[in-house]
């Protein structure tokens, strides 16, 4: 008996620390393997995202050119003297940057409330409905630039009734100059704007599939109209989905390469009077202008789901 | 309530039972199954696809056209012959056959390597243990959004040093490090899909004595066959269609160099802006574009194969984004 006890004793406590030993050791081995995993991504992270990010912040800040022996680059530090050039020299690019901004605030909206519009009705149940499906997803797959760029200069995609109807001397008797240049710089893309919205379509249709069909149901029942269950259940639940195409279509037309900033940011790049350092800090302006939406655009929906939790 | 009020209006012209009954076949019980429902459902969809298709009717069309129907007002869409030298032109002026081999050749094995080192990451921010998650994905979210002209400059300087501006290199080696074009939505993709299949799976592959990799690849992989495809397809089509990118990194002029076909369109641009500087003489008077079915036709080329692609495999485009879950 006593003998016995002796020997379990022991045993028991050793089990204890060992589990607590083994459990330790299983958790970094998990992490291990874990970062294992992800250590390509980490590599590409570095080399691709950081590096270039870095550098790129650096080269702002610095005036490029090639050594005079051809060897390698030169930088010599200015300061912000890139960035004030931008505003305060270049005549081209603040004006291509405001009239970019001043139009993606027409355009985003448009394509996502397209977007949601066509949602809506690719939704309902009728014959034929598969088939608009891959017919309005189409222009992802071929709208290229050089695409976009050639119709464009064939004087596609505008509106057909545009002309027949003389839009362009009612816009500029209603409103000032600059907003009907605007308006009607953006009817006439107007289907290639529209053209940008076929992840957008996909993404609401995705998302009124999450909402279950037995609370449209109930709804019925209580007497709710389809326009009052639309604004209390469809609308709501699809809120977070219109930041999220919102988000998307500013991404996707800011990193389009039709835009006229990127052409300006890319023609610099080979200037040798202007070179990489000023083509950098336009990069830079350009991305906190594009930043600046999706950040408060984040920070609203973050502030929403809270007071929806709250 | 509105609609009481309206029957009680009605109730004047017609008996009440008549109206009702009127009014469910025209509008229908709920609003979205009446008979004029329908029709105004089609009607826009419709007229919003014809807005949509017309100007790739338009491209189709033009590019057949001979000169005499370029010149004739009447003949928009449909050529009275069909004329294929807008065809013969443009598969020289894009050097059509090398081009797409050199252009299928990066699309195919960026999108592959892509679906591989995006796989596994998307996997393990969905499934493992990472130190430091969620500020991990919060860089996956970041370089989302970050737009490439920020990064191309410094890419671009460092793959000039190391020589690979004439070839797909810079294309195919960011995506062995799930990096690269679109890089980190495939990994959102992947992590969003993976996180909907039920943890069950693993733990048993796990006491079965699998580890992390073996369950990867046995267990997991072969239930995301609609996420490898999604993001298979998206990668092949959108590293085909980049054109940015490729206008940065290759400055190449020599047609045997590596050029993608999204790139040659300028090319050939450039040679016919010089062949017309060099016959300016009889063409500046012209107002149309006398090259239109060449460019037309090196257009209907350029994204034939992707429209081919669509073509068969529309069904996982279009479903993919429903079944992977990636809204959740």
């Amino acid at each position: 008996m006593n003998d016995r006890d002796k020997l379990e004793q022991p045993k028991l406590t050793m089990t204890a620390k060992e589990h607590r030993r083994r459990k330790r050791a299983r958790h970094v081995m998990e992490s291990l393997s874990g970062l294992l995993f992800i250590a390509p991504w980490l590599c590409g992270v570095a080399l691709f995202l950081a590096y270039p990010l870095g550098y790129s912040v650096f080269v702002s800040f610095q005036q490029v050119g090639v050594k005079p022996d051809g060897s390698g680059l030169s930088y010599a530090y200015v300061g912000w003297q890139n960035f004030r050039d931008a505003f305060l020299l270049d005549n081209e690019f603040p004006v291509k940057l405001i009239d970019f901004a001043y139009r993606s605030v027409l355009t985003v909206p448009m394509s996502v409330l397209f977007a949601l519009l066509v949602a809506l009705m690719l939704n309902q149940h009728f014959p034929g409905r598969m088939l608009f499906r891959t017919l309005f997803f189409l222009p992802v797959i071929f709208a290229t630039n050089e695409i976009i760029t050639e119709l464009q200069n064939q004087g596609q995609g505008t509106i057909p009734f545009l002309q027949q109807y003389n839009v362009t001397e009612l816009l500029y008797s209603t409103f000032n100059a600059s907003i009907a240049k605007t308006i009607l710089g953006i009817l006439d893309q107007f289907v290639i704007v529209l053209w940008y919205s076929g992840i957008q379509i996909l993404i609401f249709l995705a998302a009124f599939q999450t909402i279950p069909k037995a609370t449209y149901e109930a709804a019925q029942i209580d007497g709710a109209s389809p326009w009052e269950s639309f604004w209390k259940i469809t609308f709501p639940a699809v809120v977070p989905f219109i930041v999220l195409c919102l988000i998307y279509t500013i991404v996707d037309l800011g990193t389009n390469a039709l835009n006229p900033v990127l052409t300006i940011i890319v023609s610099n790049m080979g200037n040798i009077e202007t070179g990489y350092g000023y083509s950098s800090a336009l990069g830079w302006i350009y991305l906190t202008v594009i930043f600046v939406p999706i950040a408060l655009l984040v920070w609203w929906s973050r502030n929403q789901q809270k007071r929806a939790k709250g | 309530m509105s609609t009481s009020r309206e029957e009680r209006t009605a109730a004047g012209f017609l008996s009440n039972k008549m109206w009702m009954r009127f009014r469910r076949a025209l509008i229908g019980r709920s609003i979205n199954d009446g008979f004029l429902f329908k029709i105004a459902l089609y009607v826009i969809l419709l007229s919003i696809s014809v807005m949509y298709i017309m100007p790739l009717l338009y491209m189709l069309a033009t590019s057949f056209k001979s000169m005499s129907d370029l010149l004739d007002q009447a003949v928009r869409y449909v050529p009275r012959q069909f004329e294929l030298q807008g065809y013969k032109d443009a598969l020289i002026g894009l050097d059509y056959l090398n081009a797409l081999w050199q252009t299928a050749y990066m699309s195919l094995s960026a999108a592959i390597l892509q679906v591989i080192s995006c796989g596994i990451t998307g996997y393990a921010f969905a499934r493992l243990k990472i130190p430091f998650k969620n500020g991990l994905f919060f860089i996956v979210l970041l370089a989302f959004l970050v737009p490439p002209q920020v990064l191309v400059i410094p890419l671009y300087v460092t793959y000039a040093k190391l020589g690979w501006t004439q070839t797909a290199l810079p294309f195919i080696i960011p995506a062995v490090f799930a990096a690269g074009l679109k890089a980190s939505l495939f990994i959102i993709i992947y992590r969003q899909f993976f996180a909907t299949l039920p943890k069950e799976l693993e733990e048993s592959a796990k006491i079965d004595g699998a580890g992390a990799f073996r369950t990867f690849v046995k267990v997991m992989l072969p239930l995301a066959r609609p996420a490898i495809l999604l993001v298979f397809l998206f990668s092949i089509v959108w590293h085909w269609n980049d054109y940015f990118e490729p206008s940065v990194y290759l400055q190449s002029s020599q047609l045997r160099d590596f050029i993608p076909l999204s790139l040659r369109m300028d090319r050939m641009q450039e040679a016919l802006n010089f062949h017309k500087s060099v016959t300016a003489g009889n063409n500046q008077q012209l107002i149309f574009d006398i090259y239109a079915p060449l460019k037309m036709a090196a257009s209907v080329l350029i994204i034939g194969p992707m429209l081919i692609l669509y073509m068969f495999a529309q069904r996982y485009f279009v479903q993919g984004i429903e079944r992977s879950g990636i809204v959740e």
